[in-house]
């Protein structure tokens, strides 16, 4: 919203600079988004006349000028415009003069002639981009005058955003209202006119209100005999300088009503209006209306209309209709002023999708006294500018006026909330400088609330007024005394915590993707059926994300689409999905995704790739976060590998996968082969009961290690090789190591030879030998029946 | 001491001066003490002397020895010192090649920034809460003093999902649902994902939002300056900060809370928009109405909350000027971090 800093001053005599103004609305909750001083970098710059205007003795395209700038001694310019004659007045700047550019004028000499002075074009002052010659000034143009005053360039305009509870600063009187406050000034109000006029109204027209409590308040005044033309220099001004397009001095009456004191108006054409009446009433079911912006609109009985003896002629307090509105050719006019209840009015534009000035005035509230004073000023202003013989009195459908809004404040309790002592007679003054009614008794206030004040409504709206006032920055600096019962962090967030800070040490990098998912994600990504949005921004992100996976690896692939194949990314986050009864149940996960070399590309490593054990490997370390153990088994995801993947469990619970991604989803021969996900669920891992520790004594016997080397079938299981070994082992087993792997060169093909490391101690004794031998063969002859396997020599 | 043990020791130190080795100060001492040495062969005259002077001179010539062994054995060590040193810095390696460890990875920006504005509330005795991202209408909106169709509802543009529920605009929601949990006092902040319909260079429809409450018998709107000026001074270093009125539906007053631009301090620029202000968060007193949906009794507790987003001040810390860089994944630009 624009406010013009002249338009104020009719109402408040305000000195200070604008930057002030801005600052004090600022600090009280009104932002100042921007000033514009369109006049502030045009100095000595003043009106000219042109009184000769001759050729330059030495250049052809050049002319030499006298131009008398009121100062008795005319000057002498050489100009290079085309445009000028003797008489015209131009804007002329004289020597010293800074133009917007940064241009400084100075006494030159011009092809030999000496120049004190220039006349200047609209684009030399900054007004527009017209370069074509100069700026030729109206005849009535004073000359000598600053060229500021004479373009009305010394206003200011202020770009204002109000938040939504303030609706009564909509305007240039509510802005003053608020200013009056601040700066403790005076707020004058205009003496309105009576509603007088010839013929009383009331038998001229009527107006029945069929739903009182959508508008509890309905007025209209008739005035005939308009002759709708333009609006005068000044009213068109001020509309344009806010931004509203003048239409018709009737029109830019309506509008200037509600920019001066807030109130949105109508005027109809009141010969258009079948029986020259109103009827205010819900719209019918399927009733039309073609609305002012031309659009045919289809209404339904949840929306107002305001309509004559047959027909809808607006949608009350969004805009009128196309038929019934104020022309060139309207004679007489009905104007109304009205109250309508916000709700309403909010679910009709935007089930109309049409938010107007009005409506969103109305949204937020107006000030239901205004009804008689909008009419009586739109009358007056008709009849001044646009010639119209107003009619007698008004109509004021009003059954039932509000009481006024009585609330206690208890100045112990502003004390309370705002940490600082208020004298019960400050607070007083503080209110009534907002307006507010008051009565005193000792430490309580009855505050009497304005009708403009909707946002006030309770003890604490009254406080936060006082506050505002009073100014924030006057509130001491103090920290909260209170003890509050220690709370330490949940399993799942230490969780996270350590999990992320051991991937970053693990050359991970963490990623952030959306928690949307487009809606043609490949079905074998899709983890259930996704939860949709009502009102996505685009089908790319249409619904909820229901595992990870999808957006790695759209990260993964984004990244090798920009040459980068060297990738290690982890995510944590929430999936989504549908619950029994389709509300949304939220878990959070982690997921992993890489390719290129699993050692860092150095001087001294090999560039070994990553692989699915390297993945198991992490996953593992993240269950002795907790700590756990987590189990991996032959996995199905039908995104991955069907060879390469391993299905997480802990217990019975799957937790995730781990694998090589599905060559299906490989799209692009950029992308390399071996690239790898795994995801986890981090909900359920937190809430595995970590294994208790109990310290074991330090050994005191020392260790005996004995080496086994067993071909293995391919199909065989390392696990039931190390079953074995356990069982076979006893107490006295304390470690075993699978230091080595080897299948190839020397080997039955269909083998792979498997070492082990197998450390023996006692808790009491050195063991020996003899002790150890037979649990090595056991164990080797099991291994032997059991799985098919044998020693190698 | 004898002229000749004085000659000789006079010898026997020019020579040491001139030794630049272990094998010299070995040579040196079989020179000097070895069988053939010029003192077993004093020590071997010593019978030829009278027997009145045999136990002076045998004495002045035991000294000698000790001086010589004494002398040859420091010069011993000094050489054999140096040598060892010496042959341990040959194959010097160079120091300026790469060291081979894995290379650390990078938590995102807003992870980073998140933490940190965490663990200073964290130090402040605050507890970290959590809520859900697809929310109940009722505690996005309803219990935060937001009823439908009010116009308040326009400040954040909600995502709707069919299900009824909605993606939460805010961390508010939190607040209710941690009302509902406990009982006063506390302080507590939630850190999460909210989402708003919005998108553009400095607007992502998923953000991070961090939310604080305290709420207390006496907790005022003092002590929410004061603490807050505490987090800024923690986060922006010591610079002025500003609380100026504002709206928010569940606190009553509201404010918003400036710092002076970390860019410009305070001159004004093109990040502050010439204002020489960063906004930084929005906060209040909590309206009572929030304490009437969670049951507490209004008269009884105060409260405070606030809430920030966590996007733009790593775009701050950092220097992003598109925040849709922080959702792209591009390695290129993570591992800045
Ligand atoms: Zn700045």
């Amino acid at each position: 919203m624009k406010i013009l800093l002249s338009w104020l001053r009719d109402y408040i005599d305000i000195q200070v600079p604008p930057q002030k103004i801005a600052d004090a609305l600022l600090m009280a909750g009104i932002e100042v988004e921007a000033i514009h001083e369109p006049g502030k970098h045009l100095r000595k710059v003043v009106v000219g006349q042109v009184l000769t205007r001759d050729k330059h003795p030495n250049a052809d395209k050049l002319s030499l000028c006298t131009v008398d700038v009121g100062t008795g001694t005319p000057l002498q310019i050489v100009c290079g415009a085309p445009n000028h004659q003797a008489g015209d007045k131009v804007p002329t700047a004289l020597v010293g003069a800074v133009l917007p550019s940064g241009f400084e004028i100075r006494v030159a000499k011009i092809r030999g002639v000496e120049s004190s002075g220039m006349l200047c074009s609209k684009k030399e002052l900054g007004i527009s981009d017209d370069h074509s010659g100069l700026y030729i000034l109206p005849p009535d143009a004073k000359v000598g005058e600053d060229i500021v005053k004479t373009l009305g360039m010394d206003d200011v305009t202020f770009e204002i955003s109000v938040t939504p509870n303030r609706g009564d600063v909509l305007s240039h009187l509510g802005i003053a209202r608020d200013l009056s406050a601040l700066f403790n000034l005076p707020l004058h109000r205009n003496s309105l006119d009576e509603a007088t006029g010839e013929d009383d109204v009331r038998a001229l027209t009527s107006v029945t209100l069929d739903e009182p409590d959508l508008c509890p308040r309905y007025g209209a005044r008739l005035v005939r005999d308009v002759e709708v033309g333009e609006s005068p220099r000044w009213l068109k001004d001020r509309l344009e300088k806010v931004g509203i397009r003048s239409i018709n001095s009737v029109v830019d009456i309506t509008n200037y009503v509600m920019l001066d004191i807030g109130h949105p108006m109508h005027a109809f054409d009141f010969d258009r209006l079948a029986g020259h009446r109103i009827v205010v009433r819900r719209a019918a079911p399927g009733e039309k209306l073609q609305s002012l912006d031309a659009v045919h609109r289809t209404l339904d009985p949840s929306m107002l209309v305001i309509a004559d003896a047959q027909k809808p002629v607006a949608i009350a307090g969004v805009m009128g209709g196309e038929e019934t509105g104020v022309t060139t050719t309207t004679r007489n006019v009905l104007l109304e002023a009205a109250c309508f209840d916000p709700v309403c009015i909010r679910k009709t534009a935007k089930t109309l999708g049409m938010m107007s000035d009005s409506s969103y005035r109305f949204e937020r509230g107006t000030n239901i006294d205004n009804v008689p004073i909008a009419l009586n000023l739109a009358a007056r202003l008709i009849k001044d500018l646009a010639g119209g013989r107003p009619a007698a009195g008004l109509i004021d459908a009003f059954p039932a006026p509000p009481p006024l809004k009585r609330i206690l404040l208890r100045t112990r309790r502003v004390a309370r909330v705002l940490g600082i002592d208020l004298k019960p007679a400050q607070i007083e003054t503080l209110l009534l400088r907002l307006k507010f009614e008051v009565t005193r008794n000792g430490e309580e206030i009855w505050v009497g609330v304005p009708p403009f004040r909707h946002d006030i409504d309770q003890e604490a709206d009254l406080i936060e007024e006082v506050a505002r006032l009073y100014g924030y920055e006057h509130i001491p600096v103090t920290l909260p005394a209170l003890f509050s019962q220690p709370v330490l962090p949940t399993p799942l967030q230490k969780l996270v915590r350590r999990t992320r800070d051991y991937l970053v040490d693990q050359g991970f990098h963490e990623i952030i993707s959306y928690s949307f998912i487009p809606a043609s994600i490949p079905p074998i990504l899709r983890e259930g059926p996704p939860l949709p949005l009502k009102n996505p921004l685009s089908d790319e992100q249409a619904h909820l994300r229901t595992s990870l996976l999808w957006g790695m690896i759209d990260a993964l692939t984004r990244n090798i689409f920009s040459d980068e194949y060297e990738l290690r990314f982890f995510e944590t986050g929430r999936v989504f999905q549908p619950d029994a009864s389709g509300f949304t149940r939220e878990a959070d996960r982690l997921c992993l995704g890489c390719c290129g070399p699993a050692n860092p590309v150095d001087w001294r490593h090999s560039r070994e790739p990553f692989d699915l054990f390297r993945l198991k490997g992490l996953l593992s370390r993240i269950g002795a976060l907790v700590p756990t153990d987590l189990e991996f088994a032959r996995g199905t995801h039908p995104a991955l590998h069907p060879a390469r993947q391993f299905e997480v469990t802990m217990g019975n619970r799957r937790l995730g996968v781990v694998g090589q991604i599905h060559p299906q989803l490989r799209t692009n021969k950029k992308i390399p082969e071996d690239w790898f996900v795994a995801e986890l669920d981090l909900t359920a891992l937190a809430a595995a009961k970590p294994a208790r520790r109990l310290m074991q004594p330090i050994p005191e016997f020392p260790a005996i290690r004995r080496d086994l080397a067993i071909l293995l079938p391919k199909t065989g299981s390392y696990q039931a090789v190390r079953q074995i070994v356990q069982e076979a082992g006893g107490e006295i087993l304390e470690k075993c190591t699978l230091f080595d792997i080897y299948e190839g060169k020397g080997i039955d093909p269909d083998r792979r030879s498997l070492a082990l490391g197998l450390t023996f101690r006692a808790k009491d004794r050195t063991l020996k030998d003899e002790e150890i031998q037979p649990r090595v063969d056991a164990m080797v002859k099991k291994i032997t029946e059991r799985l098919q396997g044998k020693l190698r020599d | 001491m004898s002229d000749q043990s004085e000659i000789l020791w006079n010898q026997f130190e020019e020579e040491r001066r001139q030794a630049a080795s272990s094998k010299d100060a070995e040579a040196l001492r079989v020179k000097y003490l070895g069988k053939k040495g010029p003192v077993s062969a004093l020590l071997k005259n010593l019978g030829a002397l009278p027997p009145d002077q045999r136990k002076a001179a045998g004495e002045a010539i035991n000294r000698l020895k000790a001086r010589l062994e004494e002398s040859v054995e420091a010069l011993m060590q000094e050489w054999s010192g140096r040598e060892e040193e010496a042959k341990l810095k040959t194959d010097l390696p160079d120091p300026s090649l790469p060291g081979t460890a894995l290379p650390l990875g990078t938590l995102h920006p807003v992870t980073q920034i998140g933490l940190e504005v965490a663990a200073i509330f964290v130090s402040m005795g605050f507890f970290l809460a959590e809520g859900p991202e697809a929310e109940d209408e009722y505690y996005n909106f309803e219990a935060l003093n937001v009823p439908k169709h009010h116009p308040a509802r326009d400040m954040q543009d909600t995502f709707y999902l069919e299900n009824g529920q909605v993606l939460r605009t805010q961390t508010s929601p939190v607040q209710i649902r941690t009302m509902e949990t406990i009982k006063p006092p506390f302080k507590m902040v939630a850190l999460g994902k909210v989402y708003r319909r919005d998108s553009d260079i400095t607007h992502s429809p998923m953000f991070s939002q961090m939310e604080g409450l305290v709420v207390g018998e006496n907790v005022t709107m003092a002590d929410l300056k004061g603490t807050l000026a505490a987090f800024a001074e923690k986060m922006f270093g010591k610079r002025l900060t500003r609380f100026r009125a504002s709206y928010f539906p569940f606190t009553e007053p509201s404010a918003e809370m400036d710092v002076q631009c970390i860019f410009c301090e305070g001159k004004g620029c093109r990040v502050c928009k010439n204002t020489g202000w960063m906004e930084i968060l929005g906060c209040g007193m909590v309206n009572p109405r929030v304490f009437e949906a969670v049951k507490y009794d209004p008269e009884k507790y105060t409260g405070f909350a606030f809430g920030m987003g966590i996007e733009r001040m790593a775009m701050q810390r950092f220097g992003i000027h598109d925040i849709r860089l922080l959702f792209n994944s591009d390695v290129r630009f993570l591992r800045q971090f």
